[in-house]
This record gives structure tokens, C-alpha cells and sequence, in this order.
């Protein structure tokens, strides 16, 4: 114990060591293909071999022997076929009769005894289509939109209208107007895809699995399975990564798995292998974003008129609110009275597109900071005098009228980035396309300034209330400990020690007595998805809050039952009561638990009551919170080979409260390092077979640890202080701004500007070698 | 499911062993080295043989011998090897390079340079550095040795001149002398990483005049290529930069490259170019 007893210990603040490291580094974490599950039959889904058709029949070779395998076809389903996410078009099942909508829909599900013989038994099923022309490709809808908008064929649609656009553009001096474009991107979790799907005597399943959002199946399911929330029990196993890839797409493999498992009444696991696993889970959204804007002389933004198209794939599944988070990151970080944004989906013949760290953002962030850059360009100011003078601030208003609160690092981001990396001066040593004294490379430095929505967007957590729970029980070794009870998941970000810190100091106890147990839906409240970088934000708050909720209770009992009535603390990790000698934590909850058999403490969520959104209009308070961000990106491109290097990164960033120094600059450098791969690498797209062209880790390229940057990574925190400890979201905003910093710094380099990304050796070559040449 | 559980491998004791099972084998006769091309063919797509013969270690296959002209590099040798035999390095400066930039260091411990060459893929990192050395491939088989020139060797897209009997024993791979050698691998990224296009050139050149040069390409074509166009062009000239400009020319002029997912025909063309440049503005 320490020494100071006066002085409460506090881990929120300092890098602790991840509670989960000691398993992961020895390799003892068993992760779903570790486990050793017996009698466990193994399914294979059979798929649609056209990216669209009328789905005339399925026909089972009948020289195979099915005797030994179960085939779950959609007249399996027990109820309605449909997966309900955010709209009910999307199928469990392609159904015969109807229409197959992307190439690799699932259309049946094997499963057998071996992995083998399930695979076997897929070969013998014949699913025949008769093809109809697909749509494959954003680049054919943004086409149909252009020329013919009204066959353009949008799965939803949203606008945010502020003040007025055709005054803002008649007090302009200058308009520029121009399109960005930027395709898939595969997570590339390290663990593939996997679920296994228990069904119990009762009729109700017990899935488990790598998965990041366990009440999602729970809820989503019970239509197709007719089986209410309290009949689907899902538990996390180890994640072996997921940046979104696990959000929305396990409750389709939970799918997949529980038909031939409740026909068989025998476990069935589905598990991929990177090639199916690339193929067909969700991608990060294509995105076509087109900005017309209006400015003064003198920089002053007058109007922004934008549209966003999102390439959704063949169904809906999530994808509006992805789009409402991009289109409210289109126009967020600057001041401007006049804005028009108009979001789409478009519906394509490919795999629907899902979630993927930064959700639509980034895709927002790449149009805006890059086209900011072309402002500052056409009106012959440096791009961070722009941004200097036109960044949004306390007391400013977005673009769906919010008014930013104090809590806010814009500035100072913008500031520091610039100073730590001699931004000013970078720029002036940028090549523009001819090489300076000295430098055998040309060499650029861009910038981008950004926020990140922290949290549901509107009123999402207003209603969603999440729940959590945190209780006393004996721990392993007998001894009495608390357990963290929500349904949050540790997917590799260091949630289950940020939150052991979060709880520790509330209670002020050793953190080796807390545990944080993988999430149950049959033993943890629902405080919902951990996704939108609303976990230390809004979580850490109830973990926090439901912590002081159940020390009180301790102190309460602890005064009662020791102290006479004493008014009692706990602190570091033992009782004190004025006048008595302390009592360790153990003895208090030991008898506690005696007595009472339980003791927990418990919180739910609520915004603040002043909050206001409107959906139908999308007007109010779009996000509960704000984190800021400015990155600098330096590039150097070899002039023989037009191969890019990207050599220094600065990024200054405002998440609020740090928890955990080392854990938040780490998360930081790999979500900078998955944003590099995603500036000028990870190149996918749908071919004219309606798959993705690079589906593999041959073909399909991400950063090596040599290809990362120098980091320079700095936080200003200014927390958000209605939910101590006042973290703002972390999670996805390293992911937002770092491809239009190495746009902008390559345009420093070469003097032209690419408007799609990645950016590549070859799409540098014919930028330099476009006879047009033209770069706004 | 590791690629190797069904197939029967056999581990002779040295090269005669291995012979003989080569020609009892036939067509197949699988031979198997690193295993670091194969092993991942075998779990994406290419079915795995029944059985396969390790050629691993083989002892008579490990050797590197430093002669007057020429170095003989057995075809066991590993990339990782090569990289620090410092007494090959002024001799073979592109081939040393070019081990250096295969996969990374657990391929490089793994993968063996006949291998690479076995495989015959038009990305081999070693090949174009072989292939400027003029050097040979030594066939063993129970009859004896064959010698193939290497720029003979590679015959179709992952075609070699090869009978199933026999095993790559060894190259022989004359050193540079007074030449220059240069080296670049332009990858989709720094490590593991398949190349757009390599070029490797070994070019003399005497008092101002270039006695001979050989430029190799790699991930051009559907096998490793002589530039010989550009070469017999630059034979015996004077060493302008006019003469440069004409060689860069004429190498995008003659240079068929292909498309493919890892970069575009006309960047190939337009960098094979600028490589030969490269390569004469460095010598």
C-alpha cells in the first residue's frame, strides 16, 4: 500500500500496463479458432455466383450422400427472411424466385462434421441464376447522378440546409468547385471473421464469437429466428481486431450459423479464411464528394454547397448513418453561414459496404481538406492562414446550428501543430514540382484540420440510455474484487484497462482487484455498441458513475458495521473513519457479500437535458462532444520512379481527458498508420465478376512497419466535463485527416493536386504526365 | 489446416539420394526448398502434391565458391545468406541488393535463390540481377551436369528449362570485373512486398565509352527480359547525355510491358525508361 495514505493513488492519467497484455504476449489468449470445441459441426455459405440474377432454383447433386451433412436453405428460416439492421430490404437468405443482388450473397448454409466434407457438400449444390446487368461501381452511379439524376437510385437520402446558399454565393469574389474520390478499404483485422452458434433444449442459441457489438445479433435477429432478445445469448470470445469489421457483420454470420444449427440441433461454427473473409465482409464506403464553394478575397467562406454519395453496396444495412455522420464532418471544422449538404447512399451490385473506424468521416474529412487546400491556392494565401483565420471555434456554429461549447482544442491544435513542425517554413522549402538546391526528392508538407463527432450522432445516446453495471464478487483467488459489468469490447484499443483505471480511481482501490470479463448478453447490461468512439466518452462515465454508486453503498455499510456510524472512505483501497484505524477493502466487502449475497452499483446514460436534435430536419446538437485534430504530413517522391514516401507525421489532438498516455499515442499511431494505407496503398475495387479485385494479402497492400512515418504526437486536453473522467473519443479520429495532409503535401511536392486516393506511384506519373495539367 | 499435413515429403541425406528419387518420381516430382513460394500456393488455390522431396540443407547444394572469373552460388543458398557473404559482395553488388529486398527477413532466412529461380515467377526479386551476370544454371542429374545460360532458362510465364529428373545444383555467375552493377526494386511497399517492376544492369564502360551493357526487367513480361535492344544500341558508344536520353527513349519505345493489379503498362513503360536512365547517370 502506498506510503501517503492522505493522498489517493491515481491511475487515470498514467500508462498503465494493459490488463490483457500478459495472455496476449505469451500467446495463452485463446481466441475462437484456439478453442477447442467438441461436437461442433463446421458451416460453409454457399453463395451467389452473379452479382445480380433472378435466383431460378437450388439443386442438391443427387449423387452425393446428404446424409451426413445439413443443408439450411431460406426456407429454413423460421420466420420472416430478413435481416432488420437499419431497414428491412436485406435478406438472411437469397430466397429462389426472387432476385440475387451481389456477387457471393449467401443463398445456403452447410454444415458437417468436418470442415472438409462441408466444403465437399458446397461443391455439390448447383445455384441457378439467370444473369441480369449489374451496376457495379460508384463511378457508373456519380455517372447516372450527373447526367440522369433521376435514375439515380439512392437508398436514402439526407440534407443540411444553414442560412442561405444563393445569398452566400452572390457575395462571393471567386467559386471553385471540384470532386474528390476515394474507394474501398479492407480492416484487415489480424483474426478472420468467426462465430459459433449453440442451440440450447429450450430452442433459444448461445452464439460466441470475435465480435465488437454482442447485443446487436440479440436484437437484430429475432424476426428470421422467431426467437425474442432473451432467447439469443451472445458472448464476446478474444478479438483479435475489428475497426468496425465486427460491428454489423457478425450478426449475419450469427445468422448464417444458427439456421443449420437449429435444424441439426448441433453447434455449428462458421469461420473464413482471409481469402472469403476479404471477399465478402463489409469494406469501408467508396465515396464520390463534390464541394462548390463560395469566398471572399480576403478568405471569408461565404457558401458551401456539397454532395456526398456513398457507395452502399446491394442493401442498406447501416449505411445511412454512416452517411450522416459524413455529411456532418463535410462542412464541420469552418466557419460558413451558408451551407447545402446533400448525402446519399447509391445502390450498387457489390457487397454491402459497413462500418470502418471513422465511419463516413474520413471520407468527409479527405473532400473538405483537400478542397480547402485549393481555396487557400486560388486566393494565393498559405493553407494555414486560411485555416487560421476560418477554423471553427467556441461559441461558432455548425453547420446544423450546434453552438460549440468551451471545451474545445481547436485552436491550440491548429497552433501547436504548426509551431512543432515548422509548418511555415516546411512549405516554403516544398519543391512545387522542381527540385530545389539540394534535394534529390521532390519534398512537401501538407496540412489538415479536422474534428471528430464524439458519441451516437443527434440525440442517439438521449435515446439509447446506456446501461452499466459494476459488482462485488470473489475473484479467482477467492478474495473479494469488483467486476465491470458492460457490454463494451476489448478489440485491441485497451478498453478493459482504461476502464479498470476509470474504476479503480473512483473507488480508490488496487486495480488488481477489479475484473473486467468479456461481454455476456446473458450477465451484463446493455450500454451498447462499441463503436462511434463513444466508449471512454460515454461508458467510461458509467463505469465511473455506477463505481461511486456502489463505494457509497461500501462506505454506507463499512460505517454501519465497523465504524459505530462513523462516517467512513475508502481510499486507497482501505476504509478510514475518523478516530478508528483503517480496515482493508476485503474485510468490508467480504462481509458485505456475507451479509447481502450481492452488492452492485449501477448507471445509465443521460445527455444533458438541454440537448436538442431534430432528426427529420437534421438541425440541434449533432454530437454530445467534439475532438479536434491538426495533422502534418511531409512527403518526399523519388523523381525516377515517382514512388512516394510519406516521412514525418505531426499530429496535435484534443480528445479531452487522456486516460492512458501510452495506450492513446499507440492507438494513434496505428490508426495514422491504417490512414497512411489508405492515402496511398490500399487500392480495392469491384471488378466486372462483382468481386473485389485485390482479395488478398498479395494483392491487397498495407503499411509495414517500415513504410510508417516518423510520429510526432502530441494531446491538449480540454475534457468533457458533464462525464468525468471527460474523455471525448479517441477511437476513430486518428483514421479521419491524414490522406488529405499527404494530398496537400503532395501537391507541395509535385505542384498538382490528386483528387482520388490512394495516392500511388502511377497516379503521381499521370498527374505529371496529364497534358491538361490544370490544378485548381 | 497447414499446407503441408497430406503430402508425404521426403528428406534425402544429400544430392544423389535426391537424384535418385527425382528420376524415379517423374513429372511428379515435386522438389521443395524454403517452401516460402510454394507453401502459399498450396492454401490459395494450387492443389498440394501427394509427396515432395525437401532439397533443405542439402549440403552439396549450400556451397559458394569464389573462383578467378566466376563465383559458383549453390541453389540451397538462402537469400538471407547471401546478404552477408561479404565476399561475393563487390563481385555480385545487384544480386546482394536484390536478396536484400526479397520478402523480409523470415522469408529471406527461408527462401533459397534456386528457389526463386525455380519458381520462375517474372516478379523473382533475383532474377534481372542474375540475368545481367551472363551467368549459368547448373543442371544435376543422374547422368550428370547440365549448363543452361540464365537468359535462356526462363522459357514461358513460370516455364524453366528443366527435365523432371533434374535439380538445380548451383549458378555460375561471372563477377562484374571493371563493370558497374545498380540495382532497384520499386515495390507497392518497403517490406513484403511484390515488385511493380525491377531493373538491374551490369555496364562497362572504359575511357568514355561503354565497352557492354546488360539491363535486365523484372514484373514486366511473363518472364525476367533483357533489354537487348537498348543494349546492343549502347554497345560502343560514347557516353553522352544525348546517348542517355536515346537509351531511354528507345527503352520505352521496345519495352512490352504488362498490365496487371500491381500497376499499369504505361507506368512501366514510362519507368523502364527512367530506370536505364538511372543506371547510365550512375556509372
Amino acid at each position: 500500500m502506498s506510503k501517503a495514505a492522505s493522498q489517493p493513488r491515481r491511475l487515470v492519467g498514467h500508462g498503465m500496463i494493459r490488463v490483457d497484455a500478459d495472455g496476449k504476449v505469451r500467446g495463452q489468449t485463446r481466441y475462437l479458432n484456439d478453442i477447442r470445441y467438441r461436437n461442433v459441426w463446421h458451416g460453409v455459405v454457399v453463395r451467389s455466383p452473379v452479382a445480380r440474377g433472378r435466383f431460378k432454383a437450388l439443386t442438391l447433386d443427387p449423387a452425393f450422400d446428404w446424409s451426413r451433412v445439413v443443408v439450411a436453405t431460406a426456407e429454413d428460416i423460421p420466420g420472416e427472411n430478413v435481416v432488420h439492421m437499419h431497414d428491412r430490404t436485406m435478406p438472411l437468405l437469397g430466397e429462389v424466385g426472387g432476385e440475387l443482388l451481389y456477387r457471393g450473397e449467401p443463398v445456403a448454409v452447410v454444415a458437417a462434421k468436418t470442415l472438409k466434407l462441408a466444403t465437399e457438400a458446397a461443391g455439390h449444390i448447383r445455384v441457378e441464376v439467370e444473369e441480369l446487368p449489374p451496376l457495379l461501381t460508384l463511378q457508373e452511379t456519380v455517372d447516372i447522378f450527373k447526367k440522369t439524376p433521376k435514375r439515380f437510385v439512392s437508398m436514402q437520402d439526407k440534407n443540411i440546409v444553414k442560412g442561405d446558399l444563393a445569398k452566400g454565393f452572390a457575395e462571393a469574389d471567386e467559386i471553385l468547385e471540384a470532386e474528390y474520390w476515394a474507394g474501398h478499404q479492407e480492416q484487415l483485422y489480424i483474426e478472420n471473421q468467426g462465430i459459433v452458434v449453440f442451440p440450447q433444449k429450450d430452442g433459444s442459441i448461445l452464439a460466441e464469437g470475435s465480435l465488437q457489438c454482442p447485443y446487436f445479433p440479440v436484437n437484430e435477429l429475432n424476426d428470421p429466428l422467431q426467437l425474442p432478445p432473451e432467447k439469443i445469448r451472445v458472448r464476446q470470445t478474444p478479438v483479435g481486431g475489428a475497426f468496425g469489421g465486427k460491428e454489423e457483420y457478425p450478426t449475419m454470420l450469427v445468422g448464417y450459423a444458427a439456421l443449420p444449427a437449429l435444424k441439426s440441433g448441433r453447434p455449428v461454427k462458421i469461420t473464413y479464411e482471409r481469402h472469403e473473409d476479404i471477399l465478402f465482409t463489409p469494406k469501408r464506403h467508396p465515396v464520390w464528394v463534390r464541394y462548390k464553394t463560395g469566398f471572399k478575397k480576403d478568405g471569408t467562406l461565404t457558401a458551401i454547397e456539397c454532395d456526398y454519395i456513398l457507395d452502399g453496396g446491394a442493401y442498406l444495412t447501416i449505411s445511412d448513418v454512416v452517411m450522416f455522420r459524413g455529411i456532418l464532418h463535410c462542412a464541420l471544422a469552418y466557419r460558413c453561414d451558408n451551407v447545402v449538404i446533400r448525402g446519399r447512399v447509391a445502390r450498387t451490385n457489390s457487397m454491402p459496404s459497413g462500418a470502418f473506424r471513422g465511419f463516413g468521416a474520413p471520407q468527409a474529412i479527405w473532400g473538405i481538406e483537400s478542397h480547402m487546400d485549393a481555396i487557400a491556392a486560388r486566393l494565393g494565401m498559405t493553407p494555414h492562414a486560411l485555416r487560421r483565420k476560418l477554423h471553427a471555434r467556441a461559441g461558432d456554429t455548425t453547420p446544423t446550428g450546434q453552438v460549440l461549447s468551451k471545451e474545445n482544442g481547436a485552436t491550440e491544435c491548429l497552433n501547436l501543430a504548426l509551431e512543432r513542425s515548422q509548418f511555415a517554413q516546411k512549405l516554403r522549402q516544398s519543391s512545387r514540382g522542381k527540385l530545389r538546391k539540394g534535394q534529390s526528392k521532390y519534398y512537401g508538407a501538407g496540412l489538415s484540420f479536422f474534428a471528430h463527432g464524439a458519441a451516437f450522432t443527434g440525440d442517439g445516446e438521449a435515446k439509447f440510455q446506456a446501461k452499466g453495471r459494476v459488482e462485488l464478487a470473489r475473484l479467482e483467488d477467492g478474495r473479494p474484487g469488483v467486476n465491470i459489468r458492460v457490454s463494451s469490447t476489448e478489440m485491441g484499443q485497451g478498453v478493459h484497462t482504461i476502464f479498470t483505471q476509470i474504476a479503480a480511481d473512483a473507488f480508490s482501490l488496487d486495480p488488481a482487484r477489479i475484473r473486467y470479463p468479456m461481454a455476456d448478453t446473458g450477465l451484463v447490461p446493455d450500454s451498447g455498441p462499441t463503436v462511434a468512439s463513444r466508449t471512454t466518452m460515454v461508458v467510461g462515465n458509467i463505469v465511473h458513475r455506477a463505481s461511486l454508486d456502489l463505494k457509497a453503498q461500501m462506505e454506507a455499510f463499512a460505517s454501519l458495521h465497523f465504524f459505530r456510524g462513523e462516517k467512513a472512505r475508502l481510499e486507497n483501497s482501505q476504509f478510514h473513519a475518523e478516530g478508528r484505524k483503517p480496515l482493508p477493502f476485503g474485510r468490508v466487502a467480504g462481509k458485505m457479500l456475507d451479509e447481502l449475497g450481492e452488492a452492485s452499483g449501477f448507471f445509465q446514460f443521460k445527455l444533458p437535458a438541454d440537448i436538442r436534435w431534430d432528426q427529420d430536419r437534421f438541425r440541434g446538437d449533432s454530437y454530445p462532444g467534439y475532438s479536434w485534430a491538426a495533422h502534418i504530413a511531409e512527403v518526399e517522391i523519388d523523381p525516377i520512379t515517382c514512388e512516394l514516401e510519406v516521412t514525418r507525421v505531426t499530429a496535435v489532438i484534443d480528445v479531452g481527458r487522456i486516460i492512458n498516455p501510452i495506450l492513446a499515442a499507440g492507438q494513434v499511431e496505428g490508426g495514422l498508420t491504417q490512414a497512411l494505407g489508405y492515402a496511398v496503398m490500399e487500392k480495392m475495387a469491384t471488378g466486372k465478376d462483382g468481386l473485389y479485385d485485390a482479395s488478398r494479402l498479395q494483392t491487397y497492400i498495407i503499411p509495414t512497419a517500415l513504410d510508417t512515418p516518423a510520429y510526432d504526437i502530441q494531446f491538449v486536453e480540454y475534457p468533457y466535463s458533464f462525464a468525468p473522467p471527460g474523455g471525448k473519443g479517441l477511437g476513430e479520429l486518428p483514421m479521419d485527416g491524414l490522406a488529405p495532409a499527404i494530398a496537400n503535401a503532395v501537391e507541395a511536392a509535385i505542384g498538382k493536386r490528386l483528387r482520388t486516393i490512394p495516392i500511388t506511384p502511377e497516379s503521381i506519373f499521370d498527374a505529371l504526365h496529364d497534358p491538361s495539367g490544370a490544378t485548381p | 489446416m497447414r499446407p503441408t499435413e497430406n503430402i508425404n515429403i521426403r528428406f534425402p541425406k544429400n544430392l544423389q539420394e535426391a537424384l535418385r528419387l527425382q528420376a524415379k518420381a517423374g513429372t511428379r516430382g515435386q522438389l521443395l526448398a524454403g517452401g516460402t513460394d510454394l507453401m502459399v500456393q498450396w492454401v490459395s488455390g494450387t492443389p498440394p502434391p501427394r509427396r515432395a522431396t525437401s532439397v533443405w540443407n542439402l549440403p552439396e547444394l549450400c556451397e559458394i565458391e569464389v573462383r578467378d572469373k566466376d563465383i559458383l552460388i549453390g541453389a540451397g543458398v538462402t537469400h538471407a545468406f547471401l546478404v552477408d557473404a561479404t565476399p561475393i559482395h563487390r563481385h555480385l553488388p545487384a544480386l546482394v541488393a536484390a536478396a536484400g529486398t526479397v520478402g523480409a527477413a523470415q522469408i529471406q532466412a527461408r527462401g533459397t535463390l534456386g528457389g526463386n529461380v525455380a519458381n520462375a515467377s517474372p516478379a523473382g526479386d533475383t532474377a534481372p540481377a542474375l540475368l545481367v551476370t551472363d551467368g549459368t544454371v547448373l543442371l544435376a542429374s543422374l547422368g550428370g551436369i547440365r549448363e543452361v545460360p540464365l537468359t535462356q532458362f526462363w522459357t514461358g510465364y513460370r516455364q524453366i528449362d528443366a527435365r523432371p529428373d533434374e535439380i538445380i545444383q548451383a549458378f555460375r555467375l561471372p563477377k562484374k570485373g571493371a563493370a558497374r552493377e545498380r540495382f532497384r526494386k520499386i515495390g507497392t511497399r518497403k517490406a513484403q512486398a511484390i515488385s511493380k517492376i525491377m531493373a538491374a544492369s551490369r555496364i562497362r564502360v572504359r575511357k568514355g565509352q561503354i565497352v557492354s551493357a546488360a539491363i535486365a526487367l523484372g514484373s514486366i513480361a511473363a518472364t525476367p527480359v533483357r533489354l537487348t535492344q537498348v543494349e546492343d544500341f549502347l554497345a560502343g558508344k560514347p557516353l553522352t547525355a544525348k546517348l542517355i536520353t536515346d537509351a531511354e527513349q528507345l527503352a520505352q519505345k521496345t519495352v512490352q510491358p504488362i498490365a496487371d493489379i500491381r500497376s499499369t503498362a504505361e507506368y512501366r513503360r514510362w519507368v523502364t525508361g527512367r530506370l536505364v536512365r538511372d543506371a547510365l547517370e550512375n556509372l
